[in-house]
């Protein structure tokens, strides 16, 4: 077993998709991910179960990959803290979580800027460059920039699963350009296309983020590095004021109040 | 069983000694001198931009790895939320620890007793009354030495 939890989990996956069936039981969702290039020990790791579901967890995987082999039962690491059953963050983890939320507020109106836009006679181009601006200055420039200058600066910045989170960034940008595009052009389909893919990417993005990127981060640090994260996030906040946060706030509640009453007349 | 928790008698003297490795010494993890909430200055060199412990008086004697696990990179006040005088001092100290000493964090350790969480809200209240803000900890020791809760508040 030694051997196999330094592999990487797609090959081992491969070579036994039996393994893929059990970690898919445990909601650990390695199959239908495009790299697979994590180890199966950060696998494991990383999605934090507790010492009884871990021990059975890695027994049943030895199992499946060496059927012959007579593997002892699971032993349970009782010194290992098992997993909280709410998710708790540090202070300036819990900042990046809040902000998520505005975020989604704007990813839940998504399909109601798309339907106005199909349905209306001409394209409302403000309304989709206001849109853009807030995924460009709120998402990417004031959330974003935290993730990638400060927070994935706490692990190796090259682990695959930072490496998703970059790609998914800039992935998110391309489909904001194509939605600009479309609406220079005029064009409805374009904007569809690229805004609900935009939805998708997010939703799944900050999903992983709130639930395991983000946890998986916290369980690293130190209570020096806390503090100092905060003051850093603390401190790049300052340099964009406290007016930003707020405008965009105001944005989405607009955008709320228009698409609210749409539904209800 | 009634009167005040934080000092019902309790023995538990069975369980002492029973686990644990003896081996080796623990050099003590203090490096300042004093410790104790109103004998300590905000403008000490060792609080300037450090990690801070604010431990409840008991707390040492309770956790027998106090030092090596919870003392050990930071430095420290003590203090009794019960039987100490005079603690809006304390609040005081605390909102002059986070501006002007601008310290890092701050982790409060106390005893599971009810009457200990004053000293969390001691805590609380500094920070509350401090223009920087800071990450703030709260450990909660059981009367066995065992750790109840660790959490950000
Ligand atoms: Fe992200
Ligand atoms: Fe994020």
């Amino acid at each position: 077993m030694h051997k196999v939890i330094n592999q990487e989990i797609k090959q081992i996956i491969n070579a036994c998709p039996e393994v893929g069936r059990i970690l898919e039981e445990y909601n650990i969702g390695c199959v239908p991910c495009s790299v697979g290039s994590c180890l199966l020990k950060d696998v494991v790791g990383i999605h934090n179960l507790d010492p009884q579901r871990e021990a059975t967890l890695m027994y049943r995987l030895e199992k499946a990959i060496y059927p012959d082999r007579n593997v002892p039962k699971p032993v349970v690491d009782m010194t290992k803290k098992s997993a909280p059953k709410e998710i708790t963050y540090s202070p300036p983890v819990k900042k990046l979580v809040d902000e998520h939320v505005l975020i989604k507020r704007l990813l839940a109106l998504i399909p109601s800027v798309v339907e106005y836009t199909e349905t209306s006679v001409k394209v409302d181009k403000n309304l989709i460059l206001k849109c853009v601006d807030f995924i460009r200055t709120y998402a990417d420039k004031y959330h974003h920039m935290k993730e990638e200058d400060i927070l994935f600066k706490y692990v190796d910045d090259k682990a695959e699963i930072i490496q998703i989170m970059f790609k998914d960034h800039d992935t998110g940008r391309g489909h904001v350009r194509q939605a600009v595009e479309g609406a220079e052009k005029g064009n409805k389909s374009q904007i569809k296309e690229h805004l609900l893919a935009y939805r998708d990417l997010l939703t799944q993005h900050i999903k992983k983020e709130d639930e395991i990127l983000y946890p998986w981060i916290d369980r690293q640090l130190s209570v020096t590095q806390v503090g100092e994260m905060f003051r850093k996030c603390s401190e790049a906040d300052a340099s964009v004021g406290d007016e930003l946060p707020k405008k965009y706030e105001r944005f989405i509640i607009e955008l709320e109040e228009k698409f609210l009453e749409e539904v209800t007349k | 069983m009634s009167g005040c928790p934080g000092s019902r008698t309790i023995d538990f003297s069975e369980k002492a000694n029973q686990e644990g490795s003896e081996s080796g010494k623990r050099p003590s993890q203090l490096r300042q001198w004093p410790i104790q909430m109103h004998l300590v200055s905000p403008m000490a060199p060792y609080f300037q931009g450090r990690d801070i412990l604010l431990a409840a008086d008991c707390t040492a004697f309770a956790l027998g790895d106090f030092h090596k696990d919870y003392l050990k990179g930071k430095s420290i006040a003590i203090a009794c939320p019960k039987l100490d005088s005079d603690q809006e001092v304390y609040v005081e100290k605390i909102k002059s620890l986070i501006d002007d000493a601008k310290i890092n964090t701050l982790s409060v350790i106390i005893m599971q007793v009810p009457c200990c969480f004053g000293l969390a809200q001691i805590a609380k209240e500094g920070a509350e009354k401090a223009s920087r803000k800071i990450p703030v900890k709260q450990i909660v020791v059981g009367l066995e030495g065992n750790i109840l809760s660790e959490e950000w508040i």
